[in-house]
């Protein structure tokens, strides 16, 4: 059990290796060769970061994708669209459509989130309706709860 | 009651492990000298207080008992407060070309939150007297160093002379205990500027040395028109109860993450009042002192505008929601006080709590202004809904446009190295690396914070092109070159952090983060670099002299954090 635990935090750093700003994205039935990436760069701001008024960061994302297929090949739909979720999936923010290439789309200023790219039969929907063909989690997500680590309850080396 | 319970258990369950931690640390490690030994004193001679833990949190078991290594420093060397003089608010300290003004560095008795220490002021008074010139004037400033360590006057942000700079083995040497020097201090840009000692930032700062110089312009519409103003000098303080903190006598301790206050201060009081009138504009100088805490300043809603930062106002006005402080940052701003009430001026921000890995709010209410029925005059509402624009700054940075794309001339990159931190430290740092946040705003781990000094944990300024690091970098710029310096934050380090960098004497600009470019420019003397970021400055090195370039958070300073950059040429007389 605990030599899992060690191999899942250790992946984790290989995910992410590039730093704070940098989410992979992950490929589904949907469109099973499709891959891509995105990077979180600050929204425009006159300060040093951009952050809401309760502090929270505000990114843009680049999102860099490759062989998407044809939207409309996946069924009723006409356009990629990315969208960021809160960990619980209960809100969602529509960010911006996606071609393969690089995209910018923005601002996300939620502390955790799920990147999802869905085919949609508009670039502009108002909720989310069709299936995910790539997602990924911001690096926040990664931040892990060491209350029942060992090292916690006085068991070290 | 329940912290209590934790404490206890910590204690039992750390009890065993600590013994095994200092084995097992004896067996891997190399050779060391005493010094190498560092953050393993169980001695109670050195500093053993406990260090607050944020609500909820306990200690690493395999920290307590542990101590900094360091010999423990409060100024005044237990001087009966009751016998020092009070500290006083700031005062005004209007001054013309040519005026003179005595300086003294001495010991106060200060009241915070209810709670008396000793502690520092510039001529008794927290901030330290508010002086302001008219633009171009010079003064006279005779400095007399009154308290118990070495120190210096720097002049942050202000392009004057080298020889005034204030900086120990560069520019002047330390002026001692009862010694005195003189600085002549020229003022070429308007703005907000401030000045605090450039020995032992840590405790001298920390302590109360440090003070505001608004230079105004000579244009009255430099600013659009406000009813009032006021400076807001934003600092915090780390208390346990009836004491400071102590600091390290040899070197600093919050090595890794710098000294986070858990009191907040503005203008070296907690508890801000202010009275404005329905309506009313007020224009805030606001400067960030802190050791290490990065802010994030709002009005009870309010609405803000954002005319200035360190050096020049921006291209133009900017709404703003919040205003983002680093480390010696300024910004002007003028916020509008629309309907009789209170406001609350708040700190907030986003936590992270490392313990459980979940964001936690926290906003912390610094003061409150109150705004009174009567309306204002005059009525500054037409002026405050214009986002004015600054041609004048933007023809000004027009001549440097050219070099924006220019690849970068010079690179550093932002990193740290860390040696014999206890062991525990190791073990939570090495797990917790899933990641790291671009800006921790505030000490989520002041255990392994506080135990880690500059024997343990060195902060570096790497030259990509040399491999050169802090002091043993030796860059020299020809004046009246427009330099490009590229600074990356490493992130795959033991501990990154965000690292506000300043550049004394001269003034340069934000082009572009993370290859973004930024669209409303000021001149800047000190530039927020998050982790994981890539920044370009555009420097305009036309201020010939020896200049340091360094990280503002105190301990990273204290920690070699630093080094010298030599602009070539003439020197002053003919300058400029
Ligand atoms: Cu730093």
């Amino acid at each position: 059990m605990r030599i899992v635990a060690l191999i899942a935090l250790s992946a984790v750093p290989l995910l992410v290796a590039a730093g704070p700003y940098d989410i992979a994205l992950f490929a589904t039935p949907k469109a099973p060769s499709a891959h891509g990436s995105a990077r979180l760069v600050y929204a425009a701001s006159p300060f040093g970061v951009a952050v809401t008024a309760d502090g929270r960061a505000q990114y843009d994302i680049q999102v860099t994708a490759a062989e998407l297929p044809e939207a409309s090949s996946l069924g009723a739909f006409k356009a990629y669209v990315a969208w960021a979720a809160t960990p619980d999936l209960s809100t969602w923010v529509r960010l911006g459509t996606i071609r393969n290439g690089t995209s910018i789309v923005g601002h996300v200023d939620l502390n955790k989130f799920l990147l999802v790219i869905t085919a949609e039969a508009d670039s502009a929907p108002p909720r989310h309706a069709g299936p995910t063909v790539l997602h990924g989690t911001s690096p926040s997500g990664w931040l892990q709860s060491f209350l029942n680590h060992p090292m916690f309850r006085g068991i070290t080396g | 009651m329940r912290r209590l319970v934790l404490a206890a258990a910590a204690l039992a369950l750390g009890m065993a492990p600590r013994l095994a931690n200092a084995q097992q640390q004896e067996k891997k490690k190399p050779p060391v000298s005493m010094d190498d030994m560092a953050g393993m004193h169980h001695d109670s001679a050195h500093i053993s207080m406990p260090i607050p833990m944020p609500a909820g949190m306990p200690m690493i078991p395999g920290l307590v008992g542990l101590t900094p290594s360091v010999t423990e420093f409060l100024p005044g060397n237990g001087t009966d407060p009751g016998k020092l003089p009070a500290a006083r608010p700031t005062r005004i300290v209007q001054l013309r070309n040519r005026d003179t003004l005595d300086l003294t560095a001495g010991l106060v008795r200060r009241t915070v939150n209810g709670r008396t220490f000793v502690m520092y002021a510039f001529n008794g008074e927290v901030p330290g007297p508010l002086i302001r010139v008219p633009q171009n004037a010079t003064i006279t400033v005779r400095f007399h160093n009154r308290i118990d360590l070495e120190s210096t006057v720097h002049w942050h942000g202000v392009r004057l002379d080298n020889r005034n700079d204030g900086v120990p083995g560069l520019t002047q040497v330390a002026v001692t205990p009862g010694g005195d020097f003189v600085y002549t201090v020229h003022f070429p840009d308007a703005g907000i500027y401030w000045y605090h000692p450039h020995v032992r930032e840590d405790v001298e700062q920390a302590l109360g040395l440090f003070g505001n110089i608004i230079v105004d312009a000579p244009e009255t519409d430099y600013y659009s028109p406000a009813n009032s103003e006021h400076t807001l000098v934003l600092d915090d303080l780390l208390v346990n109860g009836d004491t400071l903190i102590p600091f390290g006598k040899e070197g600093p301790d919050f090595a890794l993450m710098g000294r986070v206050g858990n009191v907040l201060l503005v203008n070296g009081e907690s508890g801000y009042t202010l009275r404005a009138r329905r309506g009313e504009v007020v224009r805030f100088f606001l400067t960030n002192v802190s050791n290490s805490r990065t802010w994030n300043v709002s009005f009870g809603g309010a609405p803000i505008k954002v005319i200035a930062s360190d050096v020049s106002r921006f291209e133009r006005e900017e709404r703003v929601a919040s205003v983002v402080l680093a480390p010696a940052e300024r910004y002007v701003v003028e916020v509008k006080f629309d309907r009789p009430g209170r406001y609350a001026l708040v700190n907030s921000i986003q936590a992270i709590n490392h313990y459980r890995g979940e964001f936690e709010p926290q906003a912390d209410t610094l003061g409150v202004v109150t705004v009174t029925n009567e309306p204002a005059r005059p009525d500054y509402s037409r002026q405050f809904a214009t986002l004015r624009a600054h041609p004048a700054v933007s023809k000004e940075i027009e001549r440097y446009r050219p070099y924006f794309d220019k690849p970068p001339d010079k690179q550093l990159t932002l990193t740290v190295r860390t040696t014999g931190l206890p062991l525990a430290t190791v073990q939570f740092m090495t797990i917790d690396t899933a990641y790291f946040a671009p800006v921790e705003w505030v000490d989520g781990m002041p255990d392994m914070n506080w135990l880690s000094t500059d024997k343990q944990v060195r902060w570096i300024l790497r030259d990509d092109a040399t491999g050169k690091e802090n002091m043993d970098i030796d860059w020299h710029v020809a004046r009246g070159s427009v330099v490009k310096l590229r600074i990356f934050n490493d992130p795959m380090s033991f501990h990154p952090m965000q690292h506000p960098i300043h550049l004394h004497g001269q003034r340069m600009l934000v082009v572009s983060r993370d290859g973004v470019p930024m669209r409303n420019l000021s001149w800047k003397d000190t530039a927020l670099i998050p982790v994981g970021s890539t920044v370009d400055l555009l420097i305009d090195a036309s201020n010939p002299g020896d200049w340091m370039l360094h990280c503002h958070i105190a301990e990273h300073l204290g920690a070699g954090m630093m080094m010298a950059v030599h602009v070539d040429g003439a020197r002053a007389g003919d300058q400029r």
